[in-house]
């Protein structure tokens, strides 16, 4: 992409940049000011961070059967359960607009200019999906084996976490070094595998996203299950599409094939943005033949 | 029929890595950042106890870490620094208990990484409000970060203490959980490896 192109592009999807700047902001510790609102709201008095609201562990206890757990941490459960339901009725936009961790591996692998051919990419979104969903299902069978405490197999949820690498780097970056003095080796394989193999060495840095995070798997289910009773999805008109690729050259997802796949899209809207001929659109509702961005593919 | 191929196969390859990482994490849990859980009182821990009371059944052992026994990156990037670590601390007498808590024959720096829901002097390393009977300090997040001298690297047994965790009112020890990191030795720890 050149210079000009990505500067058009900076500016088209402004909003999204600056929303993963405030995800920073009101999730990350030190200020993580959100969690610091509920907090202060419920009369917490424990130091927020980006691990205190942990949305993967609530999913590991349902799927080991702790579910006693959602109970006692119920700020981590209302997190996941809010993201959850945004999925279902806006799509992943947690994950496109907010997460700080799939944020900061796009951004990473954005600003890095690494040629493509040096960056990993699966072009076809039906075996993307298939990656995503093979490591969901690995995650629910070794959660459930942990749950029935099957002593081969140990969790992977806190032992391979980016928001606890994430939220040390943070750390380490306004003072506190205590914090990226430690690490063990399930954070020191994270950081290099979010933030190199998966972030600046995979096409448009969401690797990790796609690949192994149980949360992004479980809101793009719920999200085409949205999509199908005609809750807010990206839509793509064929008739109108050129066949031109520039959709599928800005997709952190790689969502977009000769359909978009539900399962992977986060509705970041970098396609709507991006695409010469505007074949694609958001929309809520089911649509008819009639509505100018009609042929809904998907 | 070859793309149906390819999608089976990309999914049976993430399973696998996905299963495999848990077998991997199974046994780094057992050397690095242990987690173990702590009951009060429960007297000197020196062998595998399993106490009951309101919350869960909570199992504690003496903590054997073998920093041999952790995995490759570690042992090659930041072998000089361990940690342990606490989600759990658990009241299960008949009375309230403000709790102090100390690391014995520590001789090298330690670093206490303290979060809770529960009002905590960093200075004496205490609970200040007592812990209801039945009741666990809520939020709790403790990280005791070992700084190990190189020269200690060498050794066979490079710390051989404990944890205390006694009333800070009248000074009684409640619970001692021993704490040893060794070279080569098989590990032994109190709890599961995970968050909360």
């Amino acid at each position: 992409m050149s210079l000009e192109r990505k500067k058009q592009a900076l500016f088209k999807n402004k909003y999204r940049y600056l929303s993963w700047i405030i995800g920073f902001f009101i999730f990350v510790g030190p200020f993580a000011l959100l969690t610091r609102l509920v907090y202060f709201a419920i009369g917490n008095i424990s130091t927020p961070d980006l691990h205190t609201i942990c949305m993967r562990m609530p999913l590991d206890w349902v799927f080991s059967g702790r579910l006693y757990n959602l109970l006692g941490q119920p700020v981590m459960t209302g997190f996941t359960v809010s993201v959850l339901i945004t999925a279902l009725l806006a799509g992943p936009v947690f994950c496109g607009w907010l997460c700080p961790v799939g944020a900061v591996s796009e951004a990473f692998s954005r600003a890095v200019p690494l040629p493509k051919k040096f960056r990993f990419h699966v072009k076809d979104p039906s075996i993307a999906r298939s990656l995503r969903f093979g490591f969901l299902t690995g995650f629910i069978l070794v959660s459930i084996l942990v749950g029935l405490r099957y002593t081969y197999v140990g969790g992977i949820c806190c032992r391979y976490c980016p928001a606890s690498v994430l939220q040390n780097l943070a750390d380490g970056l306004f003072g506190n070094t205590l914090a990226i003095e430690y690490w063990h080796t399930g954070s020191i394989l994270v950081l290099i595998f979010w933030l190199l193999v998966c972030g600046i060495f995979t096409f448009n840095g969401r690797g990790w996203c796609i690949l192994f995070c149980p949360l992004g798997a479980v809101s793009g289910l719920i999200h085409a299950i949205g999509a199908k009773l005609g809750f807010y999805r990206t839509v793509k008109n064929k008739g109108t599409c050129k066949n031109c690729g520039s959709c599928s050259d800005v997709c952190p997802m790689w969502a977009i094939g000769s359909d978009i796949e539900r399962t992977l899209c986060i509705n970041c809207k970098e396609c709507v943005n991006r695409c010469p001929s505007r074949a694609f659109g958001m929309v809520w509702g089911r649509l008819k033949e009639s509505d100018p961005i009609g042929n809904e593919s998907s | 029929m070859r793309s149906r191929t390819l999608i089976i196969l990309a999914f049976i390859i993430m399973f696998c890595i996905t299963i495999y990482s848990g077998v991997y994490a199974n046994s780094l849990s057992k050397a690095e950042i242990v987690h173990f859980w702590v009951a009060v009182p429960a007297g000197n821990v020196t062998e595998p106890i399993t106490l009951r009371g309101a919350g869960p059944p909570i199992n504690m052992a003496p903590i054997i870490i073998d920093l041999d026994a952790r995995g490759l990156p570690k042992n090659l990037l930041n072998p000089n620094i361990e940690a342990i670590s606490t989600h759990w601390i658990y009241n299960l007498d008949k009375r309230p208990h403000k709790l102090g808590l100390d690391l014995l024959n520590v001789t090298f720096p330690v670093e206490w990484e303290v979060s809770a829901d529960w009002p905590y002097d960093p200075a004496t390393h205490t609970f200040t409000k007592p812990l209801p009977p039945g009741q666990r300090i809520p939020n709790l997040s403790i990280d005791w970060i070992f700084k190990i001298p190189a020269y200690y690297m060498d050794e066979q047994v490079i710390y051989d203490g404990g944890l205390l965790v006694f009333d800070a009112d009248s000074g009684q020890p409640l619970t001692f959980i021993p704490i040893k990191f060794v070279r080569g030795e098989i590990s032994s720890v109190g709890g599961t490896g995970s968050c909360h």
